[in-house]
């Protein structure tokens, strides 16, 4: 998918350089390669099928708010907003009998309030040029009060059935939610690299000016991928809802930095316009398995977080490097 | 005469046009103060604020020159956390402690917005990514030294946030010394013009031979000390540090500084708007209670609140 966005020179290049060329476009994937045989070698149960599931079943939440985050990131933004969507969906989840024939109407909430999230964030970035890091903060912020406002401080009540299968069922052992997440990836991917709407994402990003200059609408362009993020993060709520069974105001928690973290590891460059669904989820799939590993190696689990923040300070120097060499 | 005089005023709106309006909202919602309750305006009412907006307003003063750079540090709630219980727990009811403890959080301050600096210069990572990555590392650490309350604090410490100088609380005098100290730096130290030089126009402040590796390492450390001081405040209010202490303040450090008329973009703003930014938010929060509307809802009038300030301060970026 790369191929299209970024000129493959390798073919003038010599030999040792053509080497070099590949393992840095395969880096991220050969680190993860890395990591998993060295979680195994280090502890067997790392690889036993319990815990497999259980590492797939905490990716496909993250990877759909990472298919989101990348949309935003491409067009030069971010959205700290999707951990607080995931929370609203998932409180919306609960606010009803707690039956299978309310999952419609939970559907549709859910869907309007990541819609009307990404809209509100779309349009103060396009439209009042309001800093993506802000209009998404105060977003956040101002969901996160209507949240608590209309739990009084504390949810109760049940997630449908239909969400609990959908968000921690397998079939022959692969997770439901990793199953939606695909299908999802691979649509979004399609999208990117095939339409037109893709390629206008691409050059809005890479260079707004350009974008304005070719007729491109370039708000336009920018709204619909905050709220592609939007519907994502509320989809992935009610996912995260059905996987933990009970609700706090709190479900969700972290999402947005992970989110974030896993695009900016798997190549999304910040300053916009480079990076692809594939890569943000291969970072999305390390940061899983690093968790794990954590867990697995028998580290405190602080080390999870030290482990995040350094990791993600080397990411962003090593594309740096990238792009200056 | 009068066109010059106009000029000048036009100058001066131009210049404090946010400030302005900032204190026409301070001055509105001391009204509604009033009018919602005759215990508002009351002098332990108003000691109160000034006593509780301490924290918030140190700690914005370091964020604001971040942000005057053109840059952001994310890693300030973590730091206040760190630094609040590792000085409760060296301290750990130890007078002779306090001192060498307290030395010993601000030097750690500093150099985790040395770091910070660093990454940010010579990594040429965004200082989003790179505060965002400390501060993870940070409450990693935090949470390595401790799970919950660490030490506590001899007798007396709590005079930083309770006590009285002249009448006023001490935490909010030294607030606004410090608040009018940078500000007269920012102003009229050359240093400080390079602050707003960088972050107005990196690349012209770059081909002017600016010392931009000095300035952003001052800067960030600047922060850093901030936040350490912070938690010395805090650690004085509640007698322990807390490991979670500082988690909000991440955020809500920003907040003071984008309604004070300082542009996320940098090169515009400064440290008297976030002063009064600050009092915004401790007045809105205050009067909020008053009117005996829950803290739920204080959430959505402050979100919208950052929402109308950056719309409104950006359009007049554009304008300009």
């Amino acid at each position: 998918m790369s191929h299209a966005v970024e000129p493959n020179l390798s073919g003038m290049a010599s030999g040792a350089e053509a080497t070099r060329a590949w393992l840095q476009r395969y880096a991220l994937h050969l680190s993860l390669l890395v990591m998993i045989v060295l979680s195994a070698a280090i502890s067997p149960s790392f690889l036993s099928g319990g815990n497999v599931s259980n590492m797939l079943l905490q990716a496909a939440p993250l990877g759909m708010v990472v298919i989101g985050q990348v949309f935003v990131i491409l067009v030069r933004g971010l959205d700290l907003s999707v951990a607080s969507v995931m929370a609203t969906a998932a409180v919306v989840a609960t606010s009803f009998s707690g039956q299978d024939g309310d999952a419609p109407v939970i559907f549709a909430l859910a869907l309007a309030i990541g819609l009307g999230t990404g809209l509100v964030n779309g349009l103060l970035v396009a439209k009042r040029n309001v800093s993506p890091f802000l209009a998404t903060l105060a977003t956040m912020i101002v969901l996160q009060g209507m949240r608590s406002a209309w739990t009084q401080g504390a949810p109760s009540g049940n997630v449908p059935p239909v969400f609990r299968i959908l968000g921690s069922g397998a079939i022959y052992g692969v997770p439901y939610n990793l199953i939606i997440t695909a299908v999802l990836a691979v649509i979004f991917s399609v999208l990117l690299a095939k339409s037109t709407f893709g390629r206008k994402v691409y050059i809005t990003g890479g260079n707004p000016v350009t974008a304005r200059l070719l007729g491109i609408p370039a708000d336009g362009v920018t709204i619909l991928c905050y709220v592609i993020s939007g519907v994502l993060a509320a989809l992935a709520g009610l996912i995260l809802s059905g996987f933990v069974g009970i609700v706090d105001n709190w479900v969700g928690r972290g999402f947005e930095i992970d989110s974030i973290v896993a695009a900016v590891m798997g190549g999304v460059a910040l300053s916009g316009g480079r990076g692809t669904i594939a890569g943000g989820l291969v970072g999305a799939a390390i940061l899983i398995v690093v968790f794990n590993a954590v867990l697995q190696l028998g580290l405190p689990i602080q080390m999870q977080i030290i482990i995040k923040g350094v990791v993600i300070v080397i990411a962003a120097a090593f594309y740096m490097r990238r792009k200056a060499g | 005469m009068t066109v010059i005089r106009t000029r000048a005023q036009s100058e001066f709106l131009r210049r404090n046009g946010s400030q302005i309006i900032v204190v026409g909202l301070l001055v509105v919602l001391a009204i509604v103060g009033v009018l919602v309750s005759d215990r508002f305006a009351s002098v332990n009412n108003i000691m109160n604020i000034l006593e509780q907006s301490v924290t918030l307003a140190i700690v914005s003063l370091g964020q604001t020159l971040t942000v005057l750079t053109g840059g952001i540090d994310l890693s300030v709630g973590s730091l206040i956390s760190l630094a609040s219980v590792l000085l409760s727990g060296i301290t750990n009811g130890d007078p002779a402690m306090v001192f060498p403890a307290i030395m010993i959080v601000l030097a750690l301050g500093i150099c985790v917005g040395l770091l910070n600096a660093a990454a940010v210069i010579w990594l040429k990572v965004h200082p989003l990514i790179v505060t965002l990555g400390m501060g993870a590392a940070l409450q990693g650490v935090t949470l390595l030294y401790t799970m919950g309350p660490a030490g506590k604090m001899p007798l007396g410490f709590d005079v930083l946030a309770y006590g009285r100088f002249l009448g006023l609380p001490v935490g909010a005098v030294i607030t606004v010394a410090l608040f009018l100290g940078t500000a007269f730096f920012l102003r009229y130290a050359r240093f400080g013009r390079y602050v707003y030089a960088i972050g107005d126009d990196a690349v012209g402040a770059q081909l002017m031979g600016l010392p931009r590796a000095k300035v952003l390492l001052f800067v960030y450390a600047f922060s850093g000390f901030m936040a350490a001081l912070t938690a010395i405040f805090l650690v004085s209010r509640f007698g322990v540090g807390q490991p979670y202490t500082g988690a909000n303040f991440t955020l809500t450090s920003i907040t003071p500084v984008v309604v004070g008329g300082t542009l996320l973009a940098g090169g515009r703003g400064g440290v008297i708007g976030t002063l009064l930014g600050v009092y915004l938010v401790s007045l809105l929060n205050n009067v909020l209670n008053y009117m005996d509307i829950s803290s739920h809802y204080q959430l959505i009038v402050q979100g919208l609140i950052v929402i109308i300030a950056v719309s409104v301060y950006v359009e007049k970026k554009r304008k300009l």
